[in-house]
Order: C-alpha cells, then sequence, then structure tokens
C-alpha cells in the first residue's frame, strides 16, 4: 500500500527514457570492457612470445651488402629505443659464436642431422614457465623452443623415410643431441623440445646454455647484434612501427599485421568505452534526478506518513527498493543483450580470422557490479537526503 | 507520560501580549491521563500548539518535556516511537490521503501496529455513521466525513495522548458528540489523556482541565 501511495503519480516517459539510457550505456560499457581486454589479450598463449612483442633487424639494402652501413645495433642504439614512451623494453637476441648441430638421437626415430642456428632471448620475452627455462652444466637436458618452419621438415624428412609424422606433443618426447665443437673438442648434449614459435626462425635456448657454448666453443671473434626484440606498450602498436619504419627496420609480417589490428580494434573499443562512460553517468543522472522529482511529487505523502508514525527509514527503503529494482532490472537486461552481442562479434571476430577467447571477463562484470554499487549508493544517499528533508 | 511546556513562546507569537493565564510564557503540566479542552478563538495558536508538541515545529522559547526529557534532543527515531505509540493527533487539516479510500487510509495507519482487524475498523466506521464509506476515496467525501475518518485513524494506534486540533469543526452537534463519545471511550480504555482545541464549544464534555491561549 506504501508502494501504491508513493510511486503513483508518475512521468513514464521520463522514466522510461532514463531506463534505455542506462541500458544502453551499461550494455555498450560491458561489452567494450571485455572486448578491450580480449583483444588485448589477443595473441597471448598461442605462442612463446609475448603478444606485443616483434623480432626485428636492419633491412638489407645494397650499400648494407657493400658494407657501407652496418646491420648491426650498437649498445647506443638499444639504450635509445629503449627511452620511447611506447615501448616496454628492447633486448638483444644473442647467437651462436660456435659451431653447433641438431641431431636425433632415439631408436624410434631414424637418425637425422643438421648444422643448426641458435638463439637466445631475455626470459621476461618468453611466455614460458620459468622452471622449465633453465639449465646449467650437468643437467640432464638443454631445453629448446623449436621453430614451426623445422617441425615441417622434420616432418617431410620422416614421410620420405616411409615414418609416419609425428605431432607437436610427440615430439616433444622424443631424444635429440646438441653436438658442439670447435677445432679442438666437441660434445654432444641431450636436448628437449618444450615449445614451438611461428615468430622465431632458429633455434631458441636458455641463455646460460648459449653462454656455456660461446664460452667454451667460440672461435673467439667479436659477437654482433643483428636482431633485437621489442616489446610495445598495450594499443601502442601504430607508433612502434612507425619508429621501425623511421630507423629502416623490418619484422616478420605476420607480427606486423597481428599488432597493427590489435592497435585498431583496441582503439575503437576505447572509443566505445568512453562513450558509455558518458552515456552511464547521463543516465544515472537522469535517474537520480527522476528519484529526486517522484520524492519532491510526494511531498505532502511523506510528510504525512512521518507525521501518522511512519518511520523515515521504511519510506527511505520503499524509494530505495524501488530503483534498485529498476536498475537491476536494467543490469540484466543489458548483461543478456551484451551475452548476445558477444555472440554475434565473436562471430564476426571468428569469420575475420581474429581468434579471441569467448569465456566473458572478470573485468566485464566488475564493470556491471561497480556500476549497480554506485548506483545504488547513490539512489540512497538521494532518498535518505529528500526524505529526512520532510522530516 | 507527563507532558510539560516551560515558558513557552513560539517565535511567531513572541511579539504579541498574551494573557496572564495563557499557556504562551507560563509552567504548564499536562498530567497524565487528564482530559484537557484549549480553547481558543481564531489565530490564537491552537495548531502551533499542536504542531510543536508534536515535533514539527521547532520554533519556540522555552523547554517541553516528556517524561522530563527536552524534545528538542529527539532523534527523527524518538519522534517515530513517539507518533507510533505516545501520541495520537488529528490533524486540522486532516492530513488524509486524498487519492486512497478510506479504508486504504485507514489501513496505512492501522498496518504500523495491527491493532484492529478491518472488521473492528468498520465498527468504528459505523459509529460514526460512515462505514458505508470504506472503499470510497477520501478525496471524493464531504470535509465532515473525512473529519470522521480522521477521527478513527487516530484512534487505530496505541497512545498515552490525543491531540485533537479543532477536530469537530466541520461536524453538526450530534456527530462531533458521537466523536468524542468514540474518542472518550477509546482514551479510557487506554488510561490515555487528550488535549481537545476548540473554537469555543466545548461539547458537552466534562474536562479535568481547561487551558487558555
Amino acid at each position: 500500500m506504501l508502494e501504491k501511495l508513493l510511486f503513483r503519480n508518475q512521468d513514464k516517459t521520463q522514466l522510461l527514457i532514463a531506463i534505455i539510457g542506462a541500458f544502453m550505456g551499461i550494455t555498450f560499457l560491458i561489452t567494450s570492457i571485455h572486448y578491450i581486454i580480449k583483444v588485448n589479450e589477443f595473441g597471448k598463449g598461442t605462442d612463446i612470445l609475448g603478444p606485443n612483442t616483434i623480432i626485428v633487424q636492419k633491412k638489407v639494402t645494397n650499400s648494407s651488402s657493400l658494407n657501407l652501413t652496418k646491420t648491426d645495433f650498437s649498445l647506443r642504439e638499444i639504450e635509445k629505443m629503449k627511452k620511447e614512451r611506447f615501448i616496454e623494453e628492447v633486448k638483444p637476441v644473442i647467437s651462436n659464436n660456435f659451431d653447433i648441430s641438431f641431431e636425433t638421437s632415439d631408436p624410434m626415430v631414424p637418425y637425422f642431422r643438421t648444422d643448426v642456428f641458435i638463439q637466445t632471448v631475455d626470459q621476461n620475452f618468453l611466455d614460458v614457465k620459468t622452471d622449465k627455462w633453465h639449465w646449467k652444466e650437468g643437467d640432464e637436458f638443454v631445453p629448446m623452443i623449436m621453430p614451426r618452419e623445422f617441425l615441417v621438415m622434420l616432418n617431410t624428412f620422416m614421410s620420405a623415410s616411409g615414418i609416419p609424422q609425428i605431432s607437436e606433443d610427440l615430439v616433444k618426447e622424443v631424444k635429440f643431441k646438441f653436438k658442439l665443437w670447435n677445432d679442438s673438442t666437441e660434445e654432444r648434449v641431450n636436448v628437449r623440445i618444450i615449445g614451438f614459435t611461428n615468430e622465431v626462425s632458429s633455434i631458441l635456448v636458455p641463455a646460460s646454455f648459449m653462454k656455456f657454448g660461446n664460452d667454451k666453443y667460440s672461435d673467439g671473434s667479436n659477437q654482433k647484434i643483428t636482431q633485437i626484440m621489442i616489446s610495445g606498450k598495450e594499443g601502442k602498436f601504430g607508433l612502434v612501427e612507425e619508429l621501425l619504419n623511421k630507423k629502416g627496420l623490418e619484422s616478420k609480417n605476420a607480427q606486423m599485421v597481428i599488432g597493427r589490428l590489435k592497435s585498431v580494434v583496441g582503439t575503437l573499443f576505447f572509443v566505445v568505452f568512453g562513450i558509455s562512460i558518458i552515456a552511464v553517468l547521463a543516465s544515472g543522472l537522469v535517474l537520480i534526478q527522476y528519484m529526486q522529482l517522484l520524492i519532491s511529487r510526494n511531498e505532502y505523502e511523506v510528510r504525512t506518513l512521518l507525521r501518522i508514525g511512519y518511520n523515515p527509514k521504511e519510506i527511505i527503503k520503499s524509494f530505495f527498493l524501488y530503483f534498485v529494482k529498476i536498475f537491476g532490472i536494467v543490469s540484466g537486461i543489458g548483461f543478456l543483450t551484451f551475452i548476445i552481442f558477444k555472440y554475434f562479434l565473436d562471430k564476426m571476430f571468428l569469420t575475420g580470422g581474429l581468434y579471441i577467447d569467448t569465456k566473458i571477463t572478470i573485468l566485464s562484470i566488475g564493470a556491471l557490479i561497480l556500476t549497480y554499487l554506485i548506483f545504488i549508493i547513490s539512489s540512497y544517499k538521494t532518498a535518505k537526503k529528500g526524505i529526512f528533508k520532510q522530516f | 507520560m507527563e507532558i510539560v511546556l516551560n515558558h513557552i513562546i513560539p517565535t511567531p507569537l513572541s511579539s504579541i501580549e498574551h494573557r496572564s493565564e495563557s499557556i504562551w510564557g507560563n509552567f504548564i503540566e499536562l498530567k497524565k491521563g487528564k482530559h484537557i479542552l484549549l480553547n481558543a478563538s481564531s489565530g490564537k495558536g491552537k495548531s502551533t500548539f499542536t504542531n510543536t508538541l508534536i515535533g514539527l515545529r521547532k520554533d519556540y522559547e522555552g523547554t517541553i518535556t516528556f517524561d522530563g526529557q527536552d524534545i528538542k534532543n529527539y532523534t527523527p527515531d524518538n519522534w517515530t516511537t513517539i507518533r507510533q505509540s505516545k501520541i495520537s493527533v488529528i490533524y486540522q487539516d486532516l492530513q488524509l490521503f486524498e487519492d486512497l479510500t478510506v479504508a486504504e487510509n485507514l489501513l496505512l495507519k492501522n498496518n504500523l501496529t495491527n491493532l484492529f482487524s478491518e472488521k473492528e475498523i468498520l465498527e468504528m466506521l459505523e459509529k460514526l455513521g460512515i462505514e458505508n464509506k470504506w472503499n470510497q476515496k477520501c478525496g471524493l467525501l464531504s470535509m465532515g466525513q473525512q473529519q470522521r475518518v480522521a477521527i478513527v485513524r487516530s484512534l487505530l494506534q496505541p497512545f498515552e495522548w490525543l491531540i485533537m486540533d479543532e477536530p469537530f469543526s466541520h461536524l453538526d452537534n450530534d456527530n462531533a458528540m458521537l466523536g468524542l463519545d468514540l474518542i472518550d471511550k477509546r482514551c479510557k480504555d487506554l488510561n490515555s489523556g487528550f488535549v481537545l482545541t476548540s473554537l469555543g464549544s466545548s461539547y458537552n464534555y466534562e474536562y479535568d482541565q481547561e487551558l487558555k491561549l
């Protein structure tokens, strides 16, 4: 009966406008947060390099071929790049300065041997567990990350030898050896493949193994840094790409495309996010104003209820719960619409070749809960102020 | 509950000369269970007295105490308790909800304490001759009928004092007597006192005390 008394004279049009505004704001807010996160996460876990990391080298030109310009990086150049605001980290890619070959050492697999080129990169750039990525003299095996092209090559050899091809998981169980040598000595060490990469064309090994090889088997020549790894800040890939062009650096095309795509899509969702925040705030404000209007329209009713013995807290509760219900329904419908949006957007991304994770992000749920909390706190404070004014 | 008015002068009436027997500016005790008439002509402050006593006005000098406690120190919760169980009021402007029916107006009050059944409320209305108005909107009733609804509503709660601000101003003498009978019976049942403000008529009732303004 209290509800009938307090909510009988309403301007439903104004309420409807506020509800539609809040619904749109909430839907776009959670959608944009969800996709900002998903787009930024895109690429994580699919390769051993971090999602914003690229390996670059200087473009080989006619003048560099004639030794007129250098293709290696000086420490000064690396330090200068590190200072750019859109760059997270720059580290050299260290290569072997000694002879090394890779061979099978498993009775199940025919003998296969090839000279290889190995590299090591800073641990921070790698998306592998630290407990797997270490080596010291005397260890049972050297962990290595293999280029996928290498596996294709190995399988071609297996096929040619009349042996079934092997999968990524199976090849991790095959025993391999590295042979290291110089003019005076040689040794073999066991190797185990722990991961694969599309982004690096050489075999990756832990830094300690590279140091061991370079110290013990190096021919003594100076080691040049011909490749570096650059990790760009989230959503700043355009600036990284601009720097690469300016400095005459190049990277694998796929890495560049992904970075560019992430930057564009991420920026678009940031714009939607900004508009959603404004929409949520504006509609929240309209709803709160609507509550103020409702209380002031019911000034006589509220005052009379207080005079006949109603507790102000009970009247506050009536107004508060009414708006909590409205915003709860708006949030619920907003969330359902987001799920429907998500279904279609995920499909669109998939069709477009952007294989993003479809799980709902905790942050978008968190944003919904936070918006709801802010709104109900504002509702409570508005109701309290309006009712006690009549006391 | 004993009510003491210790040299009360409402601010709007402070510039007016009050008579020596006036409650304004004097020490007045309203003893528990007494039936009191407050007789005064229009504009002397009868509604001011009612509104001050119920905590709606705080613009006065002096102190008002309920059982020794200064009411200026009361919190909203204290006032809610007072209005629910210690003091009931019939306001001069009745304070009914015109868009609600008689039943809804009365049940809205009764719901606070659930003191009476619908049947008992209807019996009270019957005593005042308006039981057939149960489902009618209050706004469609005559002022006299509305006044009777307000009388019944004031009785739907426990109270130690019933403060009535010209409760029979729109009633003929017969209906006023019926109303006063109902009030008297309820007050006696509860051993409660009342203060009835009037423009001059005493409705042939024997009061314990008469106050002047």
